[in-house]
């Protein structure tokens, strides 16, 4: 299958996706699209459905329905992997190993340079911590390490749940201008955040998710329309649609 | 910073992720803990087995006839690798299970399966981590045969690495059975439970049902401990090996059918039916193998050599009906004396019991219960003995061949060796561990870490 680069803005596009857990409906028919170069944000309370739907979309997790499109052909489990990169919460990955192995692990894979896994680590500050084991490492820092991998890996889509927890105010931000850095260099982030601030100081669009359903999607000015509410913030547009 | 949209990875090279597999075994605890505790075991086993032999020396001192009986396979070898076996039951389970286990505890598996590498690659890897972690045991092992070598006592190379080989293969397939349970299970509690029960439960097959008539016989077979056996006999069994690496690439392909988490549970299902029905395919194949080797020093799996040369010279196909129910201890005896020796020796064997699928007790009113029928060439003989001494000579005799002329020089001369074992628990409860505590130690310590990486980076 070759995938043919487009002018158009839609990289990928989700159609009818659904998860079941038993007789709970974890997602239901989640269709919306995501464009090259953004940063999408998929918005929702905790139970939303989010990390469920980053999991579909990486296949990591069996879907019930529905299809994934990458440039408008059909995108099958096995290939996956070549396009997009999903950054799991909650994970720390291989907790005996020292945190300089691990990166240089994905450098190795991903044939990243010296100078670029240098650079990698410095973006995110984790130099002071390359010699302690993973599991030594504060919620923080180990927040850093994954976002390291991830921006080690080259596929186009980076899909990343709760990127943000762990960081304080300060380290967010700057967090933030590194996610922008490498949106701006042309990779594609979906980002899922609970936290409503966050999202709206980051993310280009918005997926508004509530009980495994998509309530709304669009910019921050096409979801106050679509709200009916012109002057509020994305905290009110959330309450207002879901 | 990154190429967009093209820059799409297909395939990565194997050695990062090997060196990976390699550090997880060696960076926990399991390993280095079954290393500590497989030191009392094998060493106690060896100071016995040692001491032992010893004080049969001493005996055959006295008696020279007493020493040609003594081999260093049964007298050493097997019970030193005891304890090795010991280790794989109880405790290498649990460093195989880490391999997987911990990534899925964790949720480092989700990113695991991202990396571009096939699922097949994915576990060849970890099963070769396995094999290495395997391997430092059967080296810790191993070492009890250097100690013996340097107490003066003899080792015939070929049934040594027979009998290493097997317990290599054993390691190996619990180790594939305790990843195939840790990519079924979602902890690592879960997967040791099951692999225990196929380790454990293979001593109650055992226990309770060797020598069972039917299909509890057959049942028994099952059991992973009876795969050692021909190896600590000095048999190098074709069949045997072919069925035993079946077994292990086919838990092997288990696992990585239940690895991904993405793939639906019914598709995994229906991927298993096949691994189970091409491994159980090759295995029942192997059954029908029935070549084997003895490679044994005293040759004790075959008949005097000029009885070999003189068997193998016969083209005709050698019918033998036996009229005794398997568990028959004189079948046990028939067999081991003389079937699996003339299936070895002569080229064209066929052996039917005449009671198959009876019990000894049913069968054991008929009045050809206990006869044994050997038809060669058009010609048939019966007799009820159970020794080689009778029977060859009856088959000669169908044949119209004379019995063969011994050929001097052949008998084997044993090998005692009074020694004293002392010095070998200092290596064991001493030395060896230490070497142990060293390594763990090194492996334990920090990479060094580029000057450039811990410094602002350069351009990407």
């Amino acid at each position: 299958m070759t995938m043919a680069i487009t002018s158009s803005p839609v990289l990928m596009q989700l159609a009818g996706l659904a998860k079941r857990f038993g007789d709970q409906h974890a997602l239901s028919d989640i269709s919306f699209t995501v464009n090259a170069g953004e940063v999408l944000g998929l918005i929702g309370p905790n139970g939303a459905g989010k990390t469920t739907l980053m999991q579909a979309i990486a296949g990591t997790l069996p879907t019930d329905a529905g299809h994934i499109l990458w440039r408008g052909i059909p995108l099958p489990l096995p290939r996956r992997r070549q396009f997009l990169f999903y950054l799991p919460d909650g994970v720390r990955p291989w907790e005996d190993q020292y945190v300089a192995r691990v990166t240089e692990l994905f450098a190795a894979i991903y044939g990243r340079s010296q100078a670029v896994l240098a650079q990698t680590i410095h973006s995110l500050g984790l130099a002071p911590v390359l010699r302690k084991r993973v599991v030594e490492l504060s919620k923080g820092y180990a927040r850093r390490l994954l976002l390291a991998l991830a921006l080690l890996t080259p596929q186009p889509l980076l899909l990343m749940d709760e990127p943000f927890d762990g960081f304080d105010l300060r380290q967010t931000r700057d967090i933030m201008n590194v996610l922008r850095e490498v949106a701006g260099a042309g990779r594609t982030l979906v980002l899922a955040i609970h936290q409503l601030r966050d999202a709206a100081r980051v993310c280009d669009r918005f997926v508004l998710l509530a009980e495994g359903r998509v309530r709304g999607v669009g910019t921050l000015a096409q979801l106050r329309a679509q709200a009916g509410t012109p002057a509020s913030d994305l905290e009110d547009v959330f309450l207002a649609l879901t | 910073m990154r190429s967009p949209e093209t820059a799409v990875v297909h395939r990565a090279p194997m050695r990062p992720l090997l060196g990976k597999e390699l550090r997880e075994v060696a960076s926990g605890r399991a390993l280095w803990t079954m290393l500590l505790i497989l030191c009392p075991l094998v060493g106690y086993s060896f100071f016995q087995a040692v001491s032992l032999y010893d004080e049969a020396s001493a005996a055959a001192a006295e008696s020279p006839v007493l020493g040609s009986g003594l081999s260093p396979l049964d007298g050493i070898l097997v019970p030193t690798f005891g304890g090795l076996y010991l280790a794989a039951t109880l405790l290498f389970p649990f460093v195989a299970i880490r391999t997987l286990g911990r990534e899925k505890e964790s949720g480092a598996l989700a990113l695991l399966v991202q990396l571009p590498y096939r699922i097949p690659g994915l576990i060849v890897a970890k099963m070769t981590a396995i094999f290495a972690g395997w391997l430092a045991a059967v080296l810790c092992a191993a070492s009890a045969l250097v100690v013996w070598l340097a107490m003066g006592g003899h080792l015939y190379l070929p049934e040594t690495l027979d009998l290493v080989s097997g317990h290599v293969l054993y390691g190996l397939l619990v180790g594939a059975i305790a990843l195939f349970s840790a990519s079924i299970s979602d902890s690592a509690a879960t997967a040791a439970i099951i692999t225990l029960a196929f380790t454990i439960g293979s001593w109650v097959l055992d226990f309770a049902l060797v020598g069972q008539p039917g299909m509890l016989g057959w049942i028994s077979q099952l059991s992973l401990t009876q795969t050692l056996r021909p190896f600590e006999q000095g048999l190098l069994s074709a069949g045997l090996l072919l069925g035993m690496l079946a077994a292990i690439c086919g838990f092997a392909a288990l696992a990585a059918v239940w690895l991904h988490p993405g793939v639906r549970v019914s598709t995994k299902m229906a991927r298993s039916a096949v691994c189970v029905s091409i491994a159980a395919a090759v295995i029942g194949l192997s059954t029908q193998v029935g070549r084997s080797v003895d490679v044994t020093e005293d040759r004790r799996n075959s008949f005097p050599a000029a009885d070999q040369l003189a068997l193998a010279e016969l083209r005709e196909p050698l019918i033998i009906t036996v009229h005794l129910a398997p568990e028959d201890p004189r079948y046990v005896d028939l067999r081991r004396n003389v079937l699996a020796k003339l299936e070895r020796a002569m080229p064209h064997v066929t052996i039917r019991l005449a009671t198959s699928g009876q019990s000894m007790v049913g069968s054991a009113s008929e009045d050809a219960y206990g006869e044994v029928e050997y038809t060669y060439d058009g010609r048939s003989d019966k007799s009820r003995s159970t020794s080689h001494r009778e029977i060859l000579p009856l088959i000669y005799a169908l044949a119209g061949r004379p019995i063969p002329e011994p050929i001097p020089g052949q008998d084997y001369p044993g090998y005692p060796l009074i020694a004293n074992a002392s010095p070998a628990l200092a290596w064991f409860l001493g030395g060896l561990p230490l070497l142990i505590v060293i390594a763990w130690w090194r492996s334990c310590r920090p990479p060094y870490v580029a000057l450039h990486l811990t410094k602002d980076g350069g351009p990407a």
